[in-house]
């Protein structure tokens, strides 16, 4: 069944246009001009219930202001969403119990009190039952590890451990589906693991459907199976993560060792990256060049060692965003 | 209900934390009635003006200012500040009514506004000029009532003004004139001061509901007066509501949220 259903879904707003200098700046004092910007356009597609979905893009392309449209949050200008066979602006009360957001760059906490404070807030904003709310917030602090900084005001909170208190309020009402907007911007490495182990974890277990925004390549490597690539408003690629790699990843990067001094030849598909005596670092194109057979012309009892790597996935994205 | 009463709760918190803010207010709010207290003062010589006397006149301007402190005026820069700046997004994503949360959320700032600023006027007022002469006891829920309605009403009047910021990018002319009229219109002089037309307009609008309205009912009660005000601003009080949902789900629609 689909969570999430986006038919036709665009968004249309005005930005006033000002020109230079004071005569325009009178010009659009009684006469204003208006630019429209289309920041999402005509955008369909499903999210099946328990998927993860990467939904991916440059900055500007209009990924956050579909999962407003989603959430309830922004007005679409033309087609609908469907979300838990919810109308997410009209069903907005009635759909926010059942979904939960974090969005990495804006805090739901109240900043100058603990975030046990905040959690016991939605606990009765979202009507959750005492001895359910105690079960659920035992479970998050645990799996989050928020123990020890439960009860200071959330100023005086690292970045890593705010994020992790967004995410436990995020999931205290037990949300079906949860659309993460750069949730892990800004944190350490450890704490993004800790999140991305969360995130699996309630999808497997509560069958969570995920939909992600992120610019790590990391979140979507590890966490979803298909992605969304939007751009200009418009869905440029919807493929799993999986063909997205090998589509665009037609290069393997081989690095070897010799035991003797050795000249490398670049051949048709083959790119010397790096090259002394003893150590090469080529490329192989893959649609020119079987990466076996390139392997196989290697003299083999003169290889000391040998890697060979896919691209890393960020590389992927770039040349993605890149193309058009 | 209960989520209602919750968000109230947490905004006393809330309040409780911001105590150099407090501070400032009682000491802004001193100053204010010293100054109204000195130029009445100088004013009057013994005599009554538009049938307020130097006791009452000083009495009024504590009053009018006390409404005006307990109003969360701070609501229509929270309300600029969550449009524009797109913090809203959050609290449109709970399941809760947007007005009436913000309403909750500063209920418990004002409840304590309220008493501390309601001790500071009586203090201050017999500090100044002593007691109200012929003030009777049996004002006082007529008084609490109409105190309520006009702080209500100056509340939701300023959250539309703040929620225009969904439709202009500069709001805040709106909420300076506002402020103005409130002003001259009952806060700084109690509009018997005016032409008896001008009176006789003014005692129906909002301006002179928010501050004289319940101001002069501490002053100078009559039950008549009482019967006469009330009604009123229970009907603005129920437009200033409507209009605040008018402003809300209008603007809702064309809100636009940037950068994340």
């Amino acid at each position: 069944m689909a969570a999430i259903k986006l038919d036709g879904l665009s968004k249309t707003y005005k930005v006033k246009v000002r020109g230079e200098g004071l005569k325009n700046t009178f010009k659009s004092l009684v006469k204003p001009e208006y630019k429209e910007v289309e920041a999402v356009k005509n955008v369909s597609f499903s999210v099946d219930e328990g998927e993860m979905l990467a939904f991916i893009g440059p900055n500007g392309a209009g990924k956050s202001t579909t999962i407003k449209m989603l959430t309830g949050i922004l007005h679409p200008t033309a087609g609908q969403a469907e979300v838990l066979g919810f109308n997410p602006v009209k069903d907005r009360k009635k759909l926010s119990y059942q979904i939960g957001a974090v969005f990495g760059q804006k805090s739901q906490l109240s900043f100058h009190l603990p975030p046990l404070d905040s959690f016991r807030l939605l606990s009765s904003v979202y009507e959750i039952e005492k001895t359910e709310y105690e079960k659920r917030l035992a479970r998050l602090t645990e799996l989050l590890e928020l123990e020890e900084f439960l009860d200071s005001p959330v100023r005086k909170l690292s970045l890593g451990q705010r994020v992790r208190c967004e995410f436990a309020a995020s999931l205290l009402h037990g949300p079906r589906i949860l659309f993460l907007d750069e949730p892990t911007i800004g944190l350490d490495v450890v704490v993004k693991h800790k999140i991305r182990d969360l995130i699996k974890r309630l999808n497997k277990e509560e069958g969570v459907t995920v939909f992600l925004t992120s610019h790590d390549a990391g979140d979507i490597e590890n966490l979803c199976r298909r992605a969304i690539v939007i751009d200009h408003g418009t869905v440029a690629v919807d493929m799993s993560v999986k063909k997205m790699k090998y589509d665009y990843l037609n290069k393997k990067v081989v690095s070897l060792k010799f035991n003797a001094e050795t000249t490398l030849e670049e051949t048709e598909g083959v790119t010397l990256i790096k090259h002394t005596p003893y150590a090469a670092k080529f490329s192989v194109d893959t649609r020119i060049a079987a990466i076996g057979r390139v392997i196989a012309g290697l003299d083999s009892d003169n290889i000391a060692d040998i890697t060979i790597e896919e691209p890393p996935m960020e590389e992927i994205i770039a040349a993605i965003y890149t193309k058009k | 209900m209960g989520k209602y009463l919750s968000l109230a709760g947490i905004s006393v918190k809330n309040a409780l934390v911001y105590r150099a803010n407090v501070t400032g207010r009682i000491i802004f709010y001193f100053v204010f009635i010293f100054v109204f207290f000195s130029l009445w003062r100088m004013v009057y010589s013994g005599n009554e003006i538009a049938g307020y006397n130097l006791t009452q006149m000083v009495w009024y301007v504590c009053m009018t200012e006390l409404v005006l402190f307990c109003s969360g005026a701070g609501i229509f820069g929270v309300m600029n500040h969550e449009v524009k700046s797109g913090a809203i997004a959050y609290e449109l994503l709970r399941p809760w009514n947007y007005i009436y949360k913000q309403f909750a959320g500063t209920l418990g700032n004002m409840t304590f506004s309220a008493s501390v600023f309601t001790l500071m006027a009586i203090v201050l007022g017999m500090i100044f000029v002593g007691p109200l002469p012929g003030f009777n006891a049996a004002a006082i829920p007529f008084i609490i009532v109409s105190f309520m309605l006009s702080i209500t009403m100056n509340f939701f009047f300023l959250m539309s003004l703040g929620l225009l910021a969904f439709y202009f990018e500069e709001n805040s002319p709106f909420y300076f004139i506002y402020q103005k009229l409130l002003f001259v219109f009952g806060m700084l002089i109690p509009i018997e001061f005016l032409p008896l037309w001008a009176q006789g307009i003014l005692r129906y609008l909002p301006f002179s509901l928010i501050t004289w309205g319940p101001a002069k009912m501490v002053v100078d009660f009559s039950f008549g007066y009482a019967m006469q005000i009330i009604p009123l601003q229970v009907i603005w009080c129920i437009a200033a509501v409507s209009l605040a949902h008018f402003v809300f789900s209008r603007g809702v629609r064309k809100l636009n949220v940037h950068g994340g």
